[in-house]
């Protein structure tokens, strides 16, 4: 008897290993919440809040949820978001799509009462991009502590490598290079080859939403912050609604504003390199000196930024969490300078390094108009200027082909990139590898 | 306690069956063009695959036969009591047999030294510096948390030049060239994966490691990472373009290059990233 029943339990195991390992889709089963901005209930250094005004807070919450939905699985989408997104957000997930018409987000038919199980970018994004990103995309996902630069917290809608101009919202265009083809020389990978194309589109359309909401939360937080919490008729779901069609037309308005260079590029001859490098160095009368933040030998130790060393200790000296204590011990004057060098999100900045070689790194890539760009149009979010229209477009292409030359002509700055020293570690360059640890 | 005996002989059965299955399944064999089960795309997978079916022959061999005594001496001698209901055997201890120990240890160590002989000449022609073919390097390969970039030549044929070609998670070569990499990784250890051409390869950082291999059939592999590098360990695949000529390459070449001199956007709606 007891051989049998063990017997039972053997072959019941053999059974049950197999189908607790086998489950698939599972992820999409779980409860996700987004997460709340800081600012809805704490005093946020440099920003209004809406500390100790419990009524507009609930107020701000319901409004995020009758607008884009409670929680992930239940997203909703604005009527007028309809035109930005793939087939006006039907690509988002968990969604419902009748006579061809998107109705509503709801997981549940209402007719036949059955559930439609659709993951499109929500599951794509929880699976491939949260853990970085954060379920709200606020760049606080469970491994953004452990990398440098930080993941990119969508919540403000900016974003620095875009064809569209400085402080203006990426293209849709933008984004997908970004997710097909990474940034190069930050943890973002490339994943052209593990998505399709289709399922980027997908992706996407969930970052413009994420970023939408975001920035309508940080909008209504703003519009609370102003408004008497004893008024019954502040932060009214109609202001909440009128406010979320500000930042969706803004979207929508930025999409056309893809910079193309109106003259074609100049040819990368002598001249034209030898041109780009009296601009970078501040000797026309123009006076870029883009050698102030990027350095003389464009190895990003420009005087204007905290020093190499400085910044190395600070960012990769010890633990992340212990951050702020670093800072607080630098001398006053150095605290300071560390506090005008941090970008829109408030983390430290570096100038690109130019110079490393063979290993040159451009983040926002390196084709011609890419750093075109950069150079005209800037990066948003970070101290790199819009130049265009300060310096004319041929003078942004002598920068260009300036640039695109130096790492295999160091001596165009003087200087052979490691003369007999050693080499510069990892780490210690503009574009320094994942803190790994 | 032997309908135990039963639990092994069916635990033995089912691994045995599985392992006969296996090849006649796309899904369970080693990695394969699809539609093609038996044939792995390199010469030196080919090779590797004679290896490792010699090796499970012999493991084979040895399975079977410890198991079907194991079964049969569990399944004989257990449980059987006399009329006292004392067993009928006592179980007798004894400390040491020389004899069957100079056995056990050499059977398997002959069986690894002819294992060893045996792959050793593969083993040199796939990894020994002094067996690297004489060809160009057709990429440089850098691994990184979490991703593979590759550095061309460009149409000047030498590396770190301007005209380099720079792809991510993206390599291409063509069918029947011994093709050589040279292999770097710029953080951590990374393993560079090609399952279909049986390659592996760690990548080291601070070394540069030549790889190579060939493939006879054209078409869309896959590239991973062998190595538990970090959380984004899984993202680190790439996809593998097989060409089947040169001509077919170089417009692939010549298509990345005049997309990585792209300086204007021809139409608003162009297709920026391609
Ligand atoms: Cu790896």
């Amino acid at each position: 008897m007891t051989v049998r029943s063990r017997l039972h339990r053997v072959i019941g195991l053999c059974f049950l290993v197999p189908a607790i390992s086998g489950c698939s889709d599972s992820f999409l089963a779980g409860k996700l919440h987004y997460v709340e901005n800081e600012a809805l209930t704490k005093d946020v250094k440099g920003r209004s809040s809406l500390v100790g005004k419990p009524r507009l807070q609930e107020k701000v919450r319901k409004a995020l949820a009758d607008i884009f939905g409670e929680d992930p699985q239940r997203i909703r989408v604005p009527e007028a978001m309809g035109g930005l997104l793939n087939s006006g957000g039907a690509y988002l997930g968990n969604y419902q799509v009748q006579d061809g018409v998107v109705k509503h987000s709801a997981n549940e038919d209402p007719v036949t009462k059955q559930f439609t199980r659709y993951a499109g970018g929500y599951g794509i994004y929880r699976r491939q991009c949260l853990h970085c990103h954060g379920v709200s995309g606020a760049g606080d996902g469970p491994t953004a502590p452990f990398l440098y630069p930080y993941p990119r917290d969508y919540r403000k809608g900016l974003f620095k490598f875009t064809s569209t101009p400085n402080g203006a919202r990426p293209s849709k265009e933008d984004l997908k290079r970004t997710v097909r083809n990474g940034l190069n020389g930050t943890s973002m990978p490339a994943f052209h080859s593990l998505l399709s194309d289709f399922e980027i589109d997908q992706v996407v359309d969930y970052v413009i939403f994420l970023s939408i909401r975001g920035e309508t939360e940080l909008a209504l937080i703003d519009e609370g912050a102003i408004s008497d919490e004893t008024d019954i008729n502040a932060l009214s779901p109609e202001t909440a609604a009128e406010i979320a069609d500000g930042v969706i037309r803004r979207w929508i308005a930025d999409q056309s504003k893809v910079v193309n260079p109106t003259i074609a590029r100049t040819e990368s001859t002598r001249e034209s390199i030898l041109r780009g490098r009296e601009l970078f160095l501040g000797k026309t009368p123009e006076k870029l000196e883009c050698s102030g933040c990027h350095g003389l030998l464009a190895r990003g130790d420009g005087k204007s930024f905290v020093p190499q060393d400085v910044f190395n200790q600070v960012v990769f000296g010890g633990n992340p969490s212990e951050r702020q204590q670093r800072i607080d011990a630098l001398s006053p004057e150095m605290k300071d300078l560390w506090g005008q060098k941090l970008d829109d999100w408030g983390n430290p900045l570096r100038p690109a390094n130019l110079n490393r070689g063979k290993d040159t790194v451009y983040k926002g890539g390196r084709r011609p108009i890419d750093i075109y760009w950069r150079i005209a149009k800037g990066i948003t979010g970070a101290q790199m200027p819009a130049h265009y229209p300060t310096i004319d477009e041929k003078k942004v292409w002598d920068l260009v082909n300036f640039v695109l030359a130096l790492p295999f002509e160091p001596e165009l700055l003087g200087e052979s990139p490691h003369p007999g020293g050693p080499e510069v570690p990892p780490g210690v360059s503009g574009t320094p590898p994942v803190a790994a640890r | 306690m032997r309908y135990w005996s039963v639990v092994f002989a069916l635990a033995a059965i089912f691994s045995v069956g599985a392992f006969v299955y296996a090849p006649l399944s796309g899904d369970w064999w080693l990695p394969n063009p699809s539609g093609d089960m038996h044939h792995s795309v390199s010469s030196f997978g080919r090779e590797i695959d004679s290896l490792f079916v010699i090796i499970l022959v012999i493991t084979g061999v040895v399975f079977i036969g410890t198991q079907v005594v194991l079964v049969w001496e569990a399944y004989r001698f257990a449980d059987r009591v006399d009329d006292a209901g004392r067993p009928v055997r006592q179980a007798r201890y004894f400390h040491g047999s020389q004899r069957l120990e100079v056995i056990w240890t050499i059977i398997p160590a002959a069986i690894l030294v002819f294992i060893a002989l045996y792959q050793m000449g593969t083993w040199a022609n796939i990894k020994f510096r002094s067996a690297a073919p004489k060809v160009q390097p057709t990429a440089e390969v850098t691994a990184r948390q979490f991703q593979w970039i590759f550095r061309y030549p460009g149409p000047d044929r030498k590396l770190y030049t301007p005209d380099d070609l720079y792809t991510v998670n993206d390599f291409h070569f063509v069918k029947d060239r011994m093709t050589l990499i040279n292999l770097r990784s710029s953080d951590v250890i990374h393993s560079f994966f090609l399952p279909h051409m049986r390659i592996k390869q760690d990548a080291v950082p601070g070394m540069i490691i030549p790889v190579w291999f060939d493939s006879d059939t054209a078409g869309h592999f896959e590239l991973v990472c062998a190595e538990l590098c970090g959380w984004g360990h899984y993202k680190m695949r790439g996809n593998v373009t097989v060409h089947a000529s040169d001509e077919e390459f170089a417009k692939w070449q010549a298509d990345l290059l005049a997309e990585q001199n792209r300086s204007q956007l021809s139409m608003a709606t162009d297709n920026q990233g391609r």
